[in-house]
């Protein structure tokens, strides 16, 4: 059993000024558990206080059945892979893998062949006796996974391990890391304030902001229903476009005003959303979700073009209108000029509604 | 082409006027005291004044005793000032209020410690003794080397301490195993540097020692009689005084430039 319980966790540095305050998360045996947020949420000091090197001022966490709050970190049986990879520089790239293993007074013999077992998989083989400074960051992180999969952990915590790679590697280490996690089918937790990496690598993502989770669940189903406007522009590139609205009751449906946009919202959605009639709200909407050709469920919005990043495979182009800026993922044949005036189709029946004081999803359904 | 030529002529005389009170204390150890201010190069050399300082000097004792204390204040205050630096860096150990106390200890002058000590150390029966100087320049070496020592420590990124300690070492352990093997070319520099600075020390030896205990500064001092200078035999002196140094120095280049630029990059 090598779940991870998480019991209102704080790290209280005094003053008022938390670190993570009252932090609950159960995270499931084998399960990928991604912590996501900007710097200074509190991502990292969780993952530090479940390894042992943070002190929690309150709250328990539990790995497996045992209660760790109080133990030393070579006490949890966890493997650290950190961002700066924090390898051991005076010691081999066989060294550092076997150092934990030392640690803990595996046979020499077992230590042998888990440092093979490990290079083989990792492709270093023909590192194992360099230092870490003779070898590229591609090769570093490598060694840094190698030495945490060695000493076959109950749990790996992985602290933004990607950020200092190049883009193409950093791609293709994200895919190495899903494979490793399902050949090896421990629970890893992974910290990371890139959208991209938590929508492609974990079972689930945990959203955090100030110290305290926004929201956790299924990376597609938090990108489809975020609980409010702070997950739902982290968690993609573009932001998604936030618009002040106000619902109103028109002719038995409901019809929806959001800055440049005025018209009667779909009969679903106005099912859905009839109870915010008439109370200030937000009205979001994904940059893929803002169409170039009108649609049954679409109401047109012009605007000019201020923003226009052709990226090859599709084109970001932003609108502004009425002082509201408007992002749109098109299709790549659509690459208006700066300053050309378009129409782009607002797709409604994929909006999103949030209360304009709260900043809270209206729950679609109830 | 000639603005490399300036800069190289630049360079040399740079170096030249660097080396060249050296080598001509070196000149002057090898020839006559009646020729040493001549402007002649090289008039009658001879190592009379080498041979005058052993045998007649006790240069030799002087000698030993400076290695002794300088390397020993070192060896003991090392240790110290790299667990005092370590526990700077890392922890909250004494507040500010320590690590400026680290600091000022450096900025009184040796004078007004050295009469307490004296006082002190004549009530301990340990003036006129090696171990008494030895723990004078440890003492004295403790807060300078704590103070470049917690530079060091500070400049080792914590995640190598968080690596060695969720893969089994207790703080301690990833201390030793880790941090200070990291640190060693920050330990051999601050070692150099603390051996010079016990190496050059002349007040406390001169008070607190005696005629058994002087050191190389001391003994250098003495040359100065009644009689006037005797600076043949001071120049012979100060060679061999520097030439520990230049040792030390040529043994530990690597470290010492690693050590002195350690942490300015990642």
């Amino acid at each position: 059993m090598t779940a991870i319980t998480l019991d209102n966790i704080s790290r209280d540095y005094g003053c008022g000024i938390f670190g993570v305050r009252d932090v609950s998360l159960a995270i499931d045996e084998g399960e990928f558990m991604v912590l996501l947020g900007p710097s200074g949420c509190g991502k990292s000091t969780t993952l530090r206080m479940i390894a042992g090197l943070e002190v929690i001022t309150s709250g328990r966490i539990r790995i497996g059945a045992r209660d760790v709050t109080e133990l030393a970190p070579r006490s949890r049986n966890v493997a650290v892979v950190f961002q700066s990879y924090a390898l051991y520089p005076h010691m081999s790239v066989r060294e550092n893998m076997r150092f934990g293993m030392k640690m803990r007074g595996t046979p020499l013999d077992e230590q042998d062949r888990r440092i093979a077992d490990a290079a083989e998989i990792l492709g270093l083989d023909p590192y194992l006796d360099r230092k870490p400074g003779a070898l590229s960051g591609g090769q570093r992180q490598r060694v840094a996974l190698g030495r945490a999969m060695v000493r076959e952990p109950d749990v790996f915590l992985m602290d933004e391990p990607l950020s200092n790679l190049d883009a193409k590697l950093r791609g293709e280490m994200r895919q190495e890391l899903v494979k490793l996690h399902r050949r090896l089918g421990k629970t890893m937790v992974f910290v990371t304030h890139d959208h991209v990496e938590a929508m492609t690598m974990g079972d689930r993502i945990c959203i955090m902001r100030d110290g305290q989770i926004e929201q956790v669940g299924p990376p597609l189903e938090v990108y489809a229903n975020p609980t409010n406007t702070f997950v739902a522009q982290f968690l993609a590139s573009p932001a998604m476009n936030l618009i002040p609205a106000r619902l109103t009751a028109a002719g038995g449906g409901l019809g929806i005003t959001a800055g440049p946009l005025a018209g009667a919202l779909p009969a679903r959605e106005a099912a859905l959303y009839a109870r915010a009639a008439a109370e200030p709200a937000i009205l979001g909407l994904r940059a893929e979700d803002v169409l170039t050709a009108p649609g049954p469920a679409t109401l047109p919005v012009s605007g000019k073009v201020i923003v226009r990043e052709a990226l090859g495979a599709e084109n970001l182009i932003g609108i502004e209108t009425d002082g509201v800026t408007l992002s749109a993922r098109t299709e790549r044949q659509f690459l208006p000029a700066f300053g050309d005036q378009v129409t782009l189709h607002a797709d409604m029946s994929q909006m999103h509604l949030f209360n304009a004081a709260t900043g809270v999803a209206y729950p679609k359904g109830t | 082409m000639i603005r490399r030529a300036l800069s190289h002529s630049g360079l040399v005389l740079a170096c030249l006027i660097v080396l060249l009170p050296i080598l001509w204390v070196f000149r002057t150890s090898l020839v006559p005291d009646h020729a040493s201010y001549s402007t002649d190069l090289l008039p009658q050399p001879t190592l009379e004044n080498y041979r005058v300082l052993f045998a007649e000097k006790q240069f030799g004792t002087n000698y030993l005793n400076s290695l002794i204390v300088s390397i020993l204040s070192v060896v003991l205050s090392m240790p110290l000032a790299a667990m005092t630096g370590y526990a700077f860096a890392r922890f909250r150990t004494g507040g500010k209020a320590a690590r400026f106390a680290t600091l000022a200890s450096q900025m009184l002058p040796p004078v007004a410690l050295a009469l307490p000590v004296f006082m002190l150390y004549r009530a301990a029966g340990l003036t006129n003794s090696l171990t008494g100087l030895t723990l004078v320049y440890a003492a004295i070496n403790l807060p300078f080397l704590t103070w470049i020592l917690m530079g060091f420590f500070e400049s080792i990124p914590e995640d190598l301490e968080g690596a060695a300690m969720t893969d089994g070492a207790t703080r301690w352990g990833a201390f030793w195993r880790i941090v200070l093997p990291v640190a060693a070319p920050g330990i051999m520099a601050a070692a150099v540097l603390g051996f010079i600075l016990s190496w050059n020390e002349f007040l406390f030896a001169l008070i607190l020692g005696g005629s058994k205990t002087a050191t190389v500064p001391v003994a250098l001092a003495a040359l100065q009689t009644s009689n006037g200078v005797q600076i043949s035999q001071v120049s012979a002196g100060v060679s061999l005084a520097i030439l520990p140094l230049l040792i030390a120095v040529r043994f530990i280049q690597k470290y010492l430039v690693q050590g002195l630029s350690f942490g300015s990059v990642k």
